[in-house]
């Protein structure tokens, strides 16, 4: 099905082809002659679809992804309560994501982010009653909140930028609408505020690192694992988080970053990948070391584009939403039979779960990057294409190193949860005995298997090729560089079997090995699994500091503002008492109001507002 | 001119007094079901909103088109003094008019079956309707003065036109009161600018005032005629008698007046007070140096007073109200200073913002009356604690006054947000003291959220206290008369209530289709085709 749609796809959006259905939304014209307003040239609000190479791909992955989690739920979600709740978010979260990539203009695109993020917010706390899940949905909404007020800062200081450059270069060139080939156009102009554009970029990237989870607002994705792991699987490691790194991609297509905004993208990106990366390797919790796996993942694909691989970064973004949505269903289905989502209580999970075990380790090779599953084609571009910008600027040197020491990481932390979960025999006996799910639950995982299999090599369809080449008109796939990428893919190759073989080695017998008492270990554990308390600082902040402020706001509040509302409040109630009694009821009282409002309007037009339109010049 | 050139563009107006003519015939014949004179009501005024759309270019039914083009924005040669002309701006108002007719007149099939006087009351809906379409035509002010009071007579007897509700009466009583009052004021107005100028064609006006001046004579009389017109446009001080009469009336009535009848001053004001006032530029005088001088910014400030008065004082009161009606009727002269900050500003995006918020209110306003009389129908109370539980006893129409309320308070998405949009961008793009009357629009806005959502609140989240008090034909078997269709609200008011909340989120998700055409009949009226 998804090969045939990408075919299609692929065939009718050749090099340069898009589709972009436009309607004004709201014109207001340009003040008359002689009446210098402040829209010279009037100003229109535009709404519109757009299908471009960038749009087609995310169009796929949210469509094929969303229907398969939306089978799988069938079973999975059977015995909740609320389900009417469910599935009315569900759809809504998928209208709006894909409002999102068919938007067509910048404004269009930030209604949408929205909406995602409130139906991110109610499906996180689908689970409200427990207290975890209700303060991990407030705790998402709050952070990627902080992200949103950037991007809309962004907005703002683009249209500064652009939209003070003349008629043409009004509403439609400042990027709000994404038109085809403004990145060149805008290149063409004098250019803009070089600070102020910078500004904006690392506003648009503070909005997509909330959304994405990137470093130092990925706090939330972990803690939004108390949402159901369909939910997991679908908005928070395929399509919503995938929604920053598409900003950026739009971003970088329509209006280019400057330089600056560029290392802070890669810088980002790199470090992000590292640090998620440690994280899972120490996680007891099968979902979030998934988690942070999708945070260090979406960190690939940041590095991308801001290296200029734009149309790389959203390869890694078609391959991983596969397998990631892959491990999530594996995993929700191992906690559908065992109802546990602790690794160290499962084990031996293989024999009774042979189809679970099966797909969770294709979805494992395919997110280490081993051939020839999806990962590598587009990991090994990826890391390929950054480290092609390493002679130009030598700048990017330490984040491509650590992004290439994460691979390493990445086979290590996948594997020892599969080995966990699946291999030895079972450690808790007070767990139920887990079996594979119905159909509804075996069929997307058997989908979405083959597709982690072969979604990679979908490269070589020349349709799809084509797509990746020539998509937004900027840098496509790298071309091949022979020897090197061939070493850069052995190395790769082999750093992530590494990581697999280490996994093996310590956890392959399913048995518990006790943690080395060795201090430098066991406190390096202690500070992975307090996420290098980044979150404590974030409590920290908001107990000490924020509650501070809020102290002292408190107190004007009470002292300074509650007194002159009150006052006013005293002042006024007693007006409008007043002004009650007007409504007398007697038509006389009316019609002496009529006589009254006559002279007052009388006075008015012949002493009062003569008198000030000679004196100040009026409007 | 041939009879058929006379009566070819008027076929709006021809079509609706037919159709009065007609009822009044079948009443005197014994034809009196309320069925049969409301189709036919309807009817009449859903032919004449096609004609007037099809005139306006919105329908591509070029036989419906009863206006030659070469009539339509044309300005009269100098000297030639028309009592009519065909203005665009004048087309948009008609199809609002006959909007909100249509949707009274369908609402009011569902009164009660056994009340008497049917015919005499769609007999006067459609005569007030006809004075309503005469007003959006004038080029005269004898012309336009005659035609509001024709729309004025009809609506004072149908205040009070079932003739056993002592309220009903006594609010027809003040309202006939006041209004004669303000209607004698307005006629002295226009002698006053007769006696000054020597005409009273509003073209003419505009071409002398631009050569003579204003003199003493002409002030007076243009400030008594806003005395006037403010009146119908329920003004701040003017406005007392709007809350007694739209509470006292019946509902649908209220629906028409306020909706409806209300506009007609709106549209006077334009006329009045763009054309020969505004527009002038007479000379760099002074009032008080004795040489020509300019009128227009001392009446925008007056009318920018008025506006700010008319918002500031309408919230305010309607804050304290606890009655829903007299609530919507203070809501409704606050939207009145909305509609006058357009007048004031006077640019032609102010008045397309102003013709929107005229085209809003129109929904909101008679789609909320509406509301009360279905809520009345199945027994709810006129308090507004009467309104407790709505939402999960009858949750349509809870959705669709929850809806209504949203625009009046100016929330996105709703015709609403839209109309204070455009209106408060256009006070901006004017700069200068405009700006604060945006901003005082905005703090009323905010203001009136209080108010509105204090109503949200009652309705969805107070539990009902207790059933509703069994109605007549709830028994079965019991006499009476049978209940309504629609859940006890009645097919009529279903329909009527459900096509103004359609409409309130269709143009508020895209105004432009409806916001182009007005935004281009604003920028003919201020180009001189009045």
């Amino acid at each position: 099905m998804a090969v045939g749609v990408l075919i299609a796809l692929g065939e009718s959006l050749s090099p340069g082809t898009y589709t972009d259905v436009r309607f004004t939304w709201l014109h207001l014209p340009a003040p008359p002659p002689g009446h210098p307003g402040a829209f010279p040239n009037g100003f229109s609000l535009v709404m519109g679809t757009l299908v471009d190479p960038l749009s087609a791909l995310m169009l796929v992955v949210v469509t094929v992804v969303g229907f398969l989690v939306m089978l799988y739920s069938i079973e999975y979600m059977r015995k909740e309560r609320g389900l009417p709740r469910y599935y009315a978010e569900l759809s809504l979260f998928l209208a709006a994501m894909n409002g999102l990539v068919l938007a067509d203009n910048l404004l269009e695109f930030f209604l949408f982010w929205e909406l995602v993020g409130l139906c991110s917010y109610f499906l996180i706390g689908f689970h409200y009653e427990r207290p975890a899940a209700a303060s991990a949905a407030k705790e998402a909404f709050l952070v990627t909140r902080v992200g949103d007020v950037m991007f809309l800062l962004g907005i703002f200081l683009y249209f500064a930028v652009y939209g003070a450059k003349g008629p043409g270069l009004g509403w439609a060139a400042s990027g709000f609408l994404f038109v085809q080939g403004n990145h060149a156009f805008l290149a063409g102009v004098p250019a803009g505020n070089p600070t102020l554009l910078t500004v904006a970029g690392i506003m648009i990237l503070g909005g997509a690192a909330g959304k994405s989870a990137q470093f130092p607002l990925d706090v939330w994705l972990p803690d939004a694992m108390e949402g159901p792991t369909t939910v997991s699987a679908l908005i928070h490691a395929a399509t919503m988080v995938a929604a920053g790194v598409y900003l950026l991609a739009v971003t970088s297509v329509f209006l280019g970053f400057t330089a600056f905004d560029s290392l802070l993208i890669v810088a980002l990106g790199g470090i992000t990948t590292f640090f998620a990366a440690t994280m899972a390797v120490v996680q007891p919790d099968i979902k979030r070391v998934i988690a942070y796996s999708t945070i260090s993942q979406l960190g690939y694909m940041v590095l991308a584009v801001g290296a200029g691989f734009t149309m790389v970064g959203l390869y890694h973004l078609f391959t991983h939403a596969f397998f990631k949505a892959l491990l999530f269903l594996a995993a929700g289905a191992v906690i559908h039979a065992v109802g546990t989502q602790d690794l160290f209580r499962m084990g031996g999970l293989r024999k009774r779960m042979p189809l679970t075990a099966a797909a969770f380790a294709i979805g494992g090779l395919a997110l280490a990057g081993i051939p020839p599953f999806a990962g590598f084609w587009s990991k090994d571009d990826l890391l390929a294409g950054v480290y092609s910008t390493l002679g130009s600027h030598p700048a990017y040197w330490p984040f491509f190193l650590l992004a290439f020491a994460t691979v390493f990481l990445t086979g290590y932390y996948i594997f020892r949860a599969w080995f966990l979960a699946f291999s030895g025999e079972p450690r808790d006996p007070s767990l139920h005995a887990g079996h594979e799910g119905p159909w509804e639950m075996t069929v997307p995982l058997v989908i979405l298997s083959a597709l982690a299999v072969v979604a990679g090599l979908f490269v070589y369809l020349p349709g799809f090729q084509a797509l990746l080449l020539h998509g937004g008109g900027v840098a496509g796939i790298p071309p091949v560089y022979g020897t090197t990428q061939l070493l850069l893919s052995a190395v790769g190759v082999s750093l992530a079997g590494g990581g697999i073989l280490v996994a093996w080695a310590l956890w392959g017998s399913g048995r518990i090995v006790p943690t080395p008492s060795a201090a430098p270990a066991a406190g390096m554990r202690r500070v992975l699994l307090a996420r290098y308390g980044i979150k404590s600082a974030y409590d920290w902040l908001g107990a000490t500091g924020v509650y501070t402020v809020a102290r002292a706001a408190d107190f004007f509040d009470r002292f300074v503002i509650d007194g002159a509302v009150h006052g006013f409040e005293r002042a006024f109630g007693d007006l409008s008492e007043r002004m009650r009694r007007i409504q007398t009821g007697l038509v006389s009282d009316y019609a002496s109001y009529v006589v009254g409002g006559l002279l007052v309007v009388a006075a008015l037009l012949l002493v009062v507002a003569p008198y000030l339109v000679g004196r100040f010049g009026g409007g | 001119m041939s009879f058929a050139g006379t009566v070819g563009p008027l076929v709006p107006e021809v079509i609706v007094l037919a159709a009065a003519l007609l009822v009044f015939l079948l009443d005197v014949a014994g034809a009196r079901r309320r069925e049969l004179v409301g189709a036919i009501s309807i009817a009449a005024l859903a032919g004449a909103l096609l004609v007037v759309l099809a005139d306006l270019g919105f329908l591509p039914l070029a036989a419906l088109r009863g206006l030659p083009p070469s009539v339509l924005n044309a300005v009269p040669a100098a000297g030639s003094a028309p009592l009519y002309t065909f203005g665009s701006l004048g087309l948009v108002f008609q199809g609002l008019f006959l909007l909100a007719a249509l949707l009274v007149a369908t609402a009011s099939l569902s009164r009660a079956s056994d009340e008497r006087g049917a015919p005499i009351y769609y007999g006067l809906l459609l005569l007030a309707t006809l004075g309503m379409l005469l007003v959006a035509l004038a080029s005269d002010l004898i012309f336009l003065l005659l035609a509001i009071e024709v729309t004025s007579l009809a609506t004072y007897v149908l205040v009070g036109y079932t003739r056993r509700d002592a309220r009903a009466l006594e609010a027809a009583m003040k309202f006939y009161i006041v209004g004669a009052l303000s209607s004698t004021l307005s006629f002295f107005g226009a002698s006053l600018l007769f006696g000054a100028y020597g005409t009273t064609n509003l073209y003419a006006l505009r071409a002398v005032a631009g050569s003579v001046g204003y003199p003493v004579l002409a002030l007076l009389g243009y400030g008594i005629l806003l005395a006037g017109l403010a009146f119908k446009t329920t003004l701040v001080p003017f406005h007392a008698w709007a809350v007694d009469v739209y509470d006292g009336a019946p509902h649908e009535v209220s629906a028409f007046l306020a909706g409806g009848t209300k506009k007609i001053g709106v549209f006077a004001l334009f006329l009045v007070f763009l054309g020969p006032v505004l527009y002038v530029k007479a000379g760099g005088g002074s009032p008080f140096s004795g040489a020509p001088f300019d009128l227009g910014p001392t009446v925008q400030l007056t009318l920018a007073v008025l506006a700010v008065v008319t918002m500031t004082v309408g919230n305010v009161l309607a804050l304290l109200q606890a009655e829903m009606k007299r609530m919507l009727a203070y809501s409704s002269i606050s939207q009145a200073g909305y509609m006058l900050i357009g007048i004031a500003i006077g640019t032609s995006p102010a008045l397309a913002g102003a013709t929107l918020q005229v085209a809003a209110h129109v929904l909101m306003k008679s789609g909320a009356f509406l509301v009360v009389a279905a809520a009345a129908a199945i027994g709810v109370g006129p308090k507004i604690v009467d309104w407790q539980g709505l939402g999960t006893r009858r949750p349509w129409l809870a959705v669709a006054f929850a809806l209504m309320l949203l625009s009046l308070a100016g929330v996105p998405l709703t015709v609403g947000f839209v109309s204070k949009f455009v209106l408060f961008s256009a006070a901006v793009q004017a700069r200068g003291f405009f700006v604060w009357l945006a901003v005082a629009g905005l703090l009323n806005s905010a203001l009136s959220v209080f108010y509105y959502a204090r109503v949200l609140k009652v309705i969805f989240f107070e539990p009902a206290p207790g059933p509703l008090p069994a109605r007549a034909g709830d028994v079965v078997g019991a006499a009476g008369p049978t209940p309504l269709g629609a859940g006890g609200i009645g097919y009529g008011r279903a329909v009527a209530i459900g096509v103004a909340a359609v409409l309130i989120v269709a143009i508020g998700l895209y105004p432009q289709p409806i916001l182009g055409p007005i935004q281009s009949a604003a920028a003919h009226f201020v180009a001189g085709g009045a």
